[in-house]
């Protein structure tokens, strides 16, 4: 799984140091602890000879630090892990962040459905418990085997080579067990807890649908067929756990047996000697710990895995743009010739062989069915799609060209502008940086929510979100649209912005919009005919095709299909 | 530590007194485990023959493998109580969660009786099992031990009794100062992983801002700056499992230094002190393996509360004596007098409404947004229910409390602004009121709400999978879908409508509009709108502002003498006005 794997091997280079303290730490845990009953028993076992007390101190002090050493180590080996991983963690998620980005323009229709954003996020803190349960206690369980190892082979390498077998036991064959039975069973279970997920929310979100079905039965048995069969399947891997757990503490519990055995007869020779017996069969108790904690980690591997595939098969989207120019100082027209496109030689035509001229300060709305090129033709006019044929250029230069320096001149409003979690006032000011609080001000007052907001109990400074208080679908268009005049770009593109508000909130909006937008050359989307008379253009896309288009009176009094609609839309039909 | 409430569930009490007895058994287990170990290290120190050691391993290994079985079959048995308890939890919270209707996913939040649902149900289970295993290990084990201590040392005896209280204590000392800062640091974890998440889907405005490639730094910049406030919770955090580590070790390191002492004065034997030693670590081990979990056992039992508090909401009872409507005709009326609503912490619902609808009328609701539109409606469809004992409804004549009426909701059709879409396949979508229709009703409601030219290009039509997970679909093809969901079922005879055009552009809304008006026939249409056309086709309007019901009449009368209802089309028609 590590083959060709580009999230977990470079970061095991980062921070040496912290690693590399966090793993001794973790072994000088467990040597403390060993070695406090190590040197209790030996201590016991000696002044029952009953020495003079000089002979004693050597041990009595050992076992006090020791004593203090355990829990020292522990706490510093919990930071120190805790510490590496969280560095690490902050690399990972630039990198998530930065291997996303290159595909910015479509990462929501791209990763759209389950929430896969947050799923990616989830993953890596899977890798922060990859490292945290699983490589680390292994790495420590493998540094005490060879300690323990080469400790006893001071003494009688036949015995220590016995030893070395029951503990590979522990860190090799358990958990080489475990990943046996328990691989497919923890796949599953990770596929039946997001059925369960979507069951649970299909349960809540369709509750109106079912209350009126009076199924009661019904819906308990589908909204719970899938939870029991994720605990009847959790059931069974706890079973095998215990069943692990046991026959892992057999083995472990040989070891300390076995140590009696040897030590008995290996030290029986003086009294001296036979005063360590008590040391040597009391050492391993404490370990245990470090023993199963590996199969308990390694037990997750599979879903560290399934984090890791996920992440290595997200790749950075490189596209070919041509080389780049400055931004002009203006723009006298837009042109759209002959474009096409389509997202593959088979599937249809989004866009076919449009012609088109908006000229600086113009405003053109665009009409259509949804799902026929509308939203399209902006992306492209954007730059953000490249044309199969033909070009959008601004006074001859292909807007491919201006990739770089876009947002001076393109501004784009679309149907659910995103608001961040952060003040109003970064919100706004996400348009232009460099923009002054009187600047905000302006703006703010210019999309006419200065009021509403100087009532807020932070004023500009109110985060977005703030419990108790949300803004409405029209104040949130607002206050993007405070964003984008603060960008300041001469040509704006609107996509859909009034989709789903009332009428009363619509044509409120699209007043201020006209109003602050004025001189500013606008291609508008909309999915209704309220505020187009205010265009000097309006053009109907069908099928990629252009079916409709000129002045907004010209069509009122030549295209039966626009007074129709007209009609339509002014409760006249 | 003990939620009562535990105790009140069905066959705990057996239960706990069966795994009580059996932590009894393994406290002596575990004493003959420590007992042959020291007997045979004493045996060798002495240097007797090695023939005889083997009875004391041997005594060891049954000890050592009979506790390792009590602690299986003690899992065993606690689990199989646990997940037939969580299993008994979910099922009622779910039928609670049908019985109280939509309303609990408002007052409760989606996302909370999802999690609910999904992850408090096993984390309610863990809390069981750790309740009857660990704290009843706590309960037990360590004082079984230290009365064999004692008996063999006093002063090793009293040294550890001593100990327990001071380890409690500096647990909840440092408990509550770790809990406070966890919690912070939880709030704090919550909002990172939020402020994360939002860049990710951010992405795309930051990358209209020209500002997405910089914005990188601020990803890692956040983060470092969330690991250094973590960092410094976590060191006061892990002091309270430090504090007892730091006792438990040193207790036993204290112990035998001061047993070292006494032996070099010959006061004590071998024996005792070796027992006392090997002892005094599974002594501290319940105390320990409680605090390691001790995390697992606060959320478990907020988990559990959680649960408790969901069950233990009132339900809506249908009134008695309602007699089954066999169908919505001509005849049938439903009435309101003095209708109130109010959201609980909020100023908004509906006040004081009064109205009157017959038979097949197409009555529509107008205001502005927020003004209780939708909630008069879900006060009718009975999703939402009036508070107080009143019976502000009535239909045909009898009064009821609230329209939570079976007699009623199954004549009931209701399409919201945006109708919930299933993960199933379209059949399954539109088969949701009746699960029996044949293929042939499907095919031929399909075709009425205008779907059968989509169905075509869709390579497995009918059986394509929509909703979470599935093939996404548009506004419009979702309203077409629960259009056919609800021709299908053609016994609903009232249609409840909460703005279901909003979201379609004008010429998909006016081919929707001409495949409904005819099916409106011998219906009760009730239709919250803000497109002014649909007015045409209505024969009674309901004029709403700030939760009141300032006009209502048949539009030519509203539009002849009423002042609220002019104002408000005006607004509505915006510039159009202006072009008439």
């Amino acid at each position: 799984m590590f083959k060709n794997d580009t999230w977990v091997r470079p970061d095991l280079r980062r921070y040496k140091n912290l690693l590399f303290w966090s793993l001794a730490l973790g072994v000088l845990t467990y040597i403390a602890a060993g070695a406090l009953m190590f040197t209790s028993g030996y201590l016991i076992d000696f002044a029952a000879t009953m020495p003079l007390f000089a002979a004693i101190y050597v041990p009595v002090v050992l076992t006090r630090a020791f004593g203090i050493g355990r829990p020292v180590f522990q706490y510093l080996e919990r930071l120190t892990s805790h510490n590496w991983v969280l560095k690490v963690t902050s690399h990972m998620r630039r990198k998530l962040y930065q291997v996303l980005e290159t595909d910015a323009a479509f990462v929501q229709e791209h990763h759209q459905t389950g929430d896969i954003l947050s799923l990616l996020s989830d993953d890596i803190g899977h890798i922060q418990n990859m490292y945290l349960r699983a490589i680390f206690p292994t790495v420590v369980a493998g540094g005490l085997t060879v300690l323990i190892t080469l400790g006893l082979g001071l003494f009688d390498w036949r015995f220590a080579l016995w030893v070395l077998l029951l503990l590979l036991i522990q860190i090799v064959l358990i958990p080489w067990w475990g990943l046996l039975i328990e691989t497919k069973r923890k796949l599953r279970q990770k596929e039946l807890n997001q059925k369960a997920y979507v069951d649970l929310t299909d349960a809540v979100l369709g509750l109106s649908d079912w209350a009126i079905t009076h199924r009661q039965g019904q819906f308990v048995d589908e909204a719970s067929a899938t939870t029991t069969k994720l605990a009847a399947s959790t059931h069974q891997s706890k079973m095998f756990q215990w069943a692990r757990d046991f026959v892992a503490a057999l083995f472990f519990g040989a070891i300390p047996a076995c140590l009696m055995v040897w030590a008995s007869w290996y030290f029986a020779g003086t009294q001296l000697t036979a005063d360590w017996i008590g040391a040597f069969v009391l050492v391993m108790f404490p370990l245990s710990m470090a023993f199963s904690n590996v199969a308990q980690g390694i037990g997750e591997w599979p879903t560290y895995k399934t984090a890791l595939t996920h992440l290595n098969e997200l790749k950075p989207t490189t596209r070919t743009l041509p080389a780049q120019l400055a931004a002009p100082g203006a723009v006298k027209a837009l042109t759209v010739s002959d474009l096409a496109f389509q997202y593959d030689a088979g599937s249809e035509a989004l866009i076919d062989h449009l012609n088109l001229t908006v000229a600086a300060g113009q405003k053109l709305a665009i009409l259509g069915p949804s799902g026929m090129g509308k939203t399209t033709l902006l992306q492209l006019v954007l730059g953000d799609l490249t044309p199969t044929k033909g070009s959008v250029t601004l006074d001859g230069v292909n807007v491919l060209q201006y990739q770089d320096q876009r947002t001076k001149l393109f501004a784009v409003l679309d149907q659910s502008p995103f608001l961040f979690n952060t003040s109003i006032l970064n919100n706004v000011r996400l348009g232009n940086e460099t923009a002054s609080d009187a600047d905000v001000q302006r703006v703010l007052e210019d999309v006419q929510l200065a009021e509403l907001i100087a009532g807020l109990p932070k004023g500009v400074n109110t985060p977005v979100e703030e419990a108790g208080f949300g803004f409405s679908g029209g104040e949130r268009q607002r206050l993007a649209l405070a964003r984008i005049l603060l960008q300041d770009a001469p040509i704006v593109l609107l996509d859909e912005p009034t989709v789903g508000l009332d009428s009363i909130t619509e044509q409120a909006l699209l007043d201020t919009m006209f109003r602050v937008l004025a001189g500013k050359t606008v291609l508008w989307v909309t999915h209704h005919l309220q505020g187009v008379s205010q265009c000097d253009q309006v053009i109907f896309l069908e099928a990629g095709k252009l079916t409709m288009a000129g002045k907004p009176a010209d069509l009122m009094e030549q295209n039966e299909r626009y007074r129709r609609l007209y009609a339509l839309d002014a409760g006249q039909a | 530590m003990i939620d009562k409430r535990l105790l009140r569930l069905p066959g705990m009490r057996t239960i706990m007194t069966m795994l009580a007895g059996l932590a009894l058994v393994q406290a002596f287990v575990i004493l003959g485990q420590g007992h042959f170990l020291a007997a045979g290290i004493v045996h060798a120190w002495q240097r007797k023959p090695l023939t005889g050691i083997w009875v004391f391993v041997l005594g060891f290994a049954v000890a050592y493998t009979l506790r390792q079985a009590i602690t299986w079959l003690r899992n065993v048995i606690a689990e199989r109580f646990a997940r037939k308890t969580a299993g008994a939890l979910q099922r009622q919270l779910l039928a609670k969660m049908y019985a109280l209707g939509p309303a609990v996913a408002a007052t409760e939040g989606t996302g909370n009786l999802v999690t609910m649902a999904l992850d408090g149900i096993p984390e309610t289970q863990n809390y069981i099992e750790l309740i009857l295993n660990k704290i009843l290990n706590m309960m037990i084990i360590p004082w079984v031990l230290l009365v064999y201590i004692f008996m063999q040392q006093h002063l090793a005896g009293i040294a550890l009794l001593i100990m327990f209280p001071v380890i409690i204590l500096f647990m909840i000392i440092l408990g509550y100062a770790a809990r406070d800062e966890s919690e912070k640091q939880y709030a704090g974890f919550q909002s990172m992983s939020n402020q994360f998440i939002d860049s990710l889907r951010g992405l795309k405005t930051l990358q209209l801002m020209g500002i997405s490639k910089q914005y990188a730094a601020n990803v890692y910049q956040v983060s470092e700056r969330y690991r250094k406030q973590t960092m410094s919770v976590l060191k006061i955090a892990m002091l309270s499992s430090f504090a007892m580590d730091f006792f438990a070790t040193l207790s036993i390191a204290v112990v035998a230094v001061f047993m070292g002492i006494d032996l070099l004065n010959g006061r004590l034997s071998l024996y005792p002190a070796m027992v006392a030693l090997i002892l005094a670590p599974e002594y501290f081990m319940p105390i320990r393996e409680f605090g390691n979990d001790y995390h697992a056992t606060l959320n478990g039992k907020n988990a559990m509360s959680a649960v408790l508090a969901v069950l233990a909401q009132p339900v809506p009872t249908p009134t008695e004596g309602l007699p089954e409507l066999t169908g919505w005709d001509h005849g049938a009326t439903l009435s309101a007098t003095h209708l109130n609503f109010t959201y609980p912490g909020r100023q908004t619902g509906v006040t004081d409404a009064n109205f009157t609808l017959h038979g097949g009328q197409k009555v529509a609701i107008i205001g502005p947004s927020g003004s209780g539109k939708s909630t008069l409606l879900n006060l009718i469809g009975g999703f939402l229910q009036p508070a107080g004992a009143t019976t502000p409804f009535r239909a045909n004549g009898h009064p009821l409390a609230h329209m939570a009426q079976p007699a009623w909701q199954d004549h009931l059709s209701y399409i919201p602004q945006a109708p919930y879409i299933f993960a199933t396949s379209i059949a399954d979508n539109v088969r949701f009121y009746r699960p029996d229709a044949s293929d042939d009703d499907v095919a031929a409601a399909v075709d009425q709400a205008g779907l059968t030219d989509w169905l075509k290009t869709l390579p497995e039509g009918l059986a394509t999978r929509i909703g979470e997970g599935g093939r996404g679909i548009s506004g419009g093809q979702a309203q077409r879908i629960a259009m056919a969901r609800t021709l299908l079922d053609t016994k609903r005879q009232v249609w409840l409508f909460d703005e279901p055009t909003a979201h379609l552009d004008i010429e998909t809304e006016a081919a929707l509009k001409a495949t409904l008006v005819p099916l409106f026939k011998d219906r009760l249409v009730i239709f919250a709108t803000h497109r002014l056309h649909w007015l045409n086709q209505m024969d009674w309007v309901i004029v709403m502002a700030a939760g009141r019901v300032v006009a209502q009449g048949t539009p030519a009368d509203l539009q002849a003498h009423s002042q609220p209802y002019q104002e408000l089309v005006a607004e509505m028609r915006g510039e159009f006005n202006v072009q008439k």
